[in-house]
């Protein structure tokens, strides 16, 4: 669900960007850019199945 | 570098980004492999690449709409090492099939690091940045690239929803979650 939020999040960005204001664009960007990198250290601490 | 050459340049970034996600689809759809957590990860950073040439057509060109794009890259580079890392030892077969040798993870990471020198190489250039805020006409070329790329993430966007559901998406996704509930 997280994923589908965050490429919803970067399609608002891309609105944002290609019609409303650049300080809102720049905005939106970077609370995306965080939530996409909490997302990432989110996963990064889930027990690893690895292959050796 | 004139203002109308770097937004030019900008309009075939973002035809650039429109094909990796058209590849990354078309391994979806036609191998019929889902992408894992990861992957995803890396597909959102390739379509956030895509708000600073967007920036730059609308706007103009500025230090600082290269600087969200390079921000992006950084980050897609470090997600895209981390699951090269998870596949490095020998005889491990990796995620999913490989293209032209390299797994997609392999190639997304080729792919930011690209786009990093890309954007390094861009930001050489200071005259594209010393025609002040003049508006910006933007031509059919640069308004298609970023039609193009919306339309790729709006599809994403159902593409994902269909995969994961409203549940934690699969480490190792097989079906479409929410397609399963479905039937």
């Amino acid at each position: 669900m997280e994923f589908t939020i965050l490429f919803l999040a970067v399609a608002v960005v891309m609105a944002a960007a290609w019609w409303g204001t650049r300080t809102f664009a720049l905005a939106l960007f970077a609370v995306t850019l965080l939530a996409s990198i909490a997302t990432y250290l989110h996963h990064a601490s889930d027990v690893l199945k690895l292959s050796f | 570098m004139t203002r109308s050459l770097a937004i030019t340049l900008n309009a075939l970034g973002l035809y650039a980004i429109a094909l990796v996600l058209l590849v990354a689809f078309g391994a979806q759809l036609i191998l019929q492999e889902l992408p894992c957590p990861l992957c995803l990860l890396q597909r959102i950073q390739f379509a956030m690449l895509a708000v600073g040439p967007i920036l730059n057509i609308r706007f103009g060109p500025r230090p600082s709409h290269y600087a969200v794009s390079l921000l992006t890259a950084a980050a897609g580079a470090a997600f895209a090492s981390r699951q090269v890392l998870l596949h490095i030892m020998p005889g491990d077969a990796g995620y999913g099939s490989a293209l032209l040798g390299y797994h997609y993870y392999t190639w997304a990471f080729i792919g930011f690091v690209v786009a990093v020198v890309a954007l390094a190489v861009m930001l050489l250039f200071d005259a594209q940045f010393k025609e002040g805020d003049k508006a910006q006409a933007t031509g059919g070329f640069a308004r298609a690239a970023v039609w193009l790329v919306l339309a790729l993430t709006a599809l994403n966007v159902i593409s994902t929803l269909l995969e994961c559901g409203f549940a934690a998406c699969p480490d190792n996704p097989v079906t479409y979650e929410l397609l399963k509930r479905a039937s």
